[in-house]
């Protein structure tokens, strides 16, 4: 974390819809500069988080603060954001470029400076070719860059992105992901995106919020979000995991060893001896075969699956309980469903969560 | 050779069907140059004469006034009323929109000779009697079912996020509404309103109802005169109405297209 001024702050925002919460005093603050995800499953108020900051939903408490001014109670068109929908809300009666001045025309800019504008946004998007286009005859990947090119012409102090990408084919989408990223991070731009897909989470951001239930489970870089999942929900919804229910036998100084129907394992975590939790490991901490000082568990291959640069193979580990280990050809032969086998997984890569929590 | 046979019936029913539909048109059209008082075909000559006679008719221009003011104002009224409430249908969080909505285009489905009799007793119940908003009040029967449907369509296709959209670009609400919803249903207040007009324009079955002396609207009138005098003179009226809605159908094929506007396609 830089030093760097707090450009957007969130502060104890809460929200509700009848008896539902859906933003349950939620805490963020972003830098300038910075490309934030709020990540999680339909419902959990990621959509709501970035309405109430666009000003489109109102929270019942809390306070917004967007470059140094309180706009809690400044309606949306005084709030001076970008917000790219999901549908594009592109308007239909005006070209692309009419699309794009829009903002700038309804803040009485001049005509030559919005034609500078329209010219600049759009050659940022690559789109300056279909500048008197309808927006009818434009492609669904065209329509996205023209409802990014017509945000960002008003040079808005935070751009939203409420699932901007999900309407876009797979391959698309993962190439607009990574344009996306290196064209916000040229402007300058401060930025958030909601999504409920974690590889574009993981591609397009500089911090991920996960959001659950109305609350922020866990804010983090990518990498420690992946590696420290600081909650089982964090943990389910980026990557892969194994994931051992048992019970704690011993507590030493963060770490536990926990009685579990594969036999004993040791994970990092504070509990008291006694507590049920949930032991889990990402699937690419699994190896073949034994290693010292390290978690081991034996079963059948359930399924082996090819996925090109990885080979996910699922063992039936009995007792209701399965592993789920990334192997690679360079580390030896990939056994075929029914063998019997053993892996393993060193300690300091093993986590414990409390069970109740588990979503 | 199955298929063959039913292709070649379906285009026969085609041009057979549309043949069926536009000759009388064409028939009343010729007849309106008829040179003589009794058409007769073969044609022997051409003559306008009874285009001049149009407006000596008895009654014609304070008939053709009223049909005008009736169209205009009961398309106007239609218009800004229906388009609200297909808004809170199209929104779709009216509890029971769906009967609202069927309500709404209802009197389409009714015989107009039952919607006439209904009007003038239900009038006449409530005491309203008065004679040029009576017939106002009854076309707006008329009219609001051809805008409700047409608005309903329009609106389950519209976008209400650009709404949202405009308001983060800078529009105060209002101002989003008249910049971006208004233009973007252009198209359909455009279609609705043609429908309403000429559905108003042309009503016989509900007006003759409502009708006494001094207002009686241009179908009435042209019925009262087919009666008295059927010479070609009503041939030549009929035939500039039907100049004129075709042509108010080329100037919107070019600015919606037609398509739209039967509902054959999107």
């Amino acid at each position: 974390m830089s030093g760097a001024a707090p450009h957007l702050v969130v502060r104890s925002i809460s929200k509700r819809y009848g008896p539902t919460t859906v933003l349950d005093h939620i805490d963020l603050t972003i830098r300038r500069g910075e490309l934030v995800t709020l990540l999680g499953p339909s419902g959990c108020g990621k959509t709501t988080l970035l309405r109430a900051i666009a000003g489109l939903a109102q929270p019942d408490s809390g306070k917004v603060e967007l470059a140094g001014r309180d706009i809690t109670h400044v309606p949306p068109h005084k709030r001076n954001v970008g917000v790219v929908f999901q549908s594009y809300a592109l308007f239909p009666h005006l070209t692309v470029a009419g699309n794009v001045a829009f903002g700038l025309k309804v803040r009485g800019t001049a005509r030559r400076e919005i034609n500078a504008a329209v010219e600049r946004a759009l050659s940022l998007v690559k789109l300056g070719h279909l500048a008197g286009r309808r927006i009818s005859a434009l492609s669904g990947g065209q329509q996205q860059r023209v409802a990014l090119a017509r945000a960002i012409a008003v040079e808005p102090d935070v751009l939203l992105f409420d699932e901007a990408l999900s309407a876009l084919d797979r391959k698309l989408r993962e190439e607009m992901q990574v344009e996306l990223r290196r064209l916000l991070q040229d402007v300058k731009a401060t930025a958030i995106f909601v999504t409920h897909d974690q590889d574009e989470a993981l591609t397009m951001s500089d911090r991920v919020a996960v959001m659950n239930k109305g609350r922020i489970e866990q804010l983090a870089e990518p990498r420690e979000l992946y590696l420290r999942p600081a909650s089982l929900f964090a943990l389910n919804f980026v990557g892969l995991s194994t994931r051992i229910s048992g019970t704690v036998l011993a507590a030493d100084n963060g770490k536990v060893d926990v009685e579990t129907k594969v036999g004993r394992l040791s994970a990092l975590g504070n509990f008291q001896a006694g507590s049920p939790v949930i032991v889990a490991a990402r699937p690419e901490q699994l190896r073949l075969g034994e290693q010292s000082e390290a978690n081991s568990a034996a079963g059948r291959v359930r399924s082996v699956v090819f996925q090109g640069s990885r080979t996910l193979v699922e063992v039936d580990a009995g007792a209701g309980e399965s592993l789920l280990a990334e192997l690679s050809e360079r580390d030896g032969a990939i056994p075929r469903v029914h063998d019997e086998i053993r892996l393993s997984w060193p300690v300091t890569e093993t986590f414990a969560f409390p069970m109740e929590a588990q979503a | 050779m199955m298929i063959r046979a039913a292709i070649v019936v379906c285009w026969v029913m085609a041009i057979g069907l549309a043949l069926f539909l536009i000759v009388p048109l064409l028939v009343i059209a010729a007849a309106s140059f008829s040179p003589t008082p009794v058409f007769d075909l073969p044609l022997t000559g051409a003559s306008t004469r009874w285009y001049g006679r149009i407006g000596r008719l008895d009654g014609f221009w304070p008939s053709l006034l009223l049909s005008l003011q009736i169209a205009l104002l009961s398309t106007a009224i239609s218009l800004v009323s229906g388009t609200l409430a297909a808004i809170a249908i199209a929104r779709g969080k009216l509890p029971g929109a769906g009967i609202f909505a069927t309500a709404l285009v209802s009197p389409l489905m009714m015989p107009g000779l039952v919607l006439g009799i209904a009007l003038l007793q239900g009038f006449r119940a409530v005491g309203f009697t008065m004679p040029g908003a009576t017939l106002l009040v009854a076309h707006l029967v008329i009219t609001l079912p051809y805008v409700a449907r047409t608005m309903i369509a329009g609106l389950a296709r519209f976008d209400f996020t650009l709404i949202e959209a405009a308001r983060t670009l800078g529009c105060t609400y209002p101002g989003s509404v008249l910049r971006v919803m208004v233009p973007a249903l252009a198209p359909s207040f455009l279609i609705a309103g043609i429908f309403s007009f000429l559905a108003s324009f042309d009503n016989y079955p509900v007006s003759i109802f409502l009708a006494d002396v001094r207002t009686k609207t241009l179908p009435i009138r042209m019925l009262q005169y087919i009666e008295e005098a059927p010479d070609p003179t009503l041939a030549a009226l009929s035939t500039l109405i039907l100049t004129g809605t075709v042509i108010l159908l080329f100037v919107s094929d070019r600015v919606v297209g037609l398509h739209r506007m039967a509902g054959t396609s999107d």
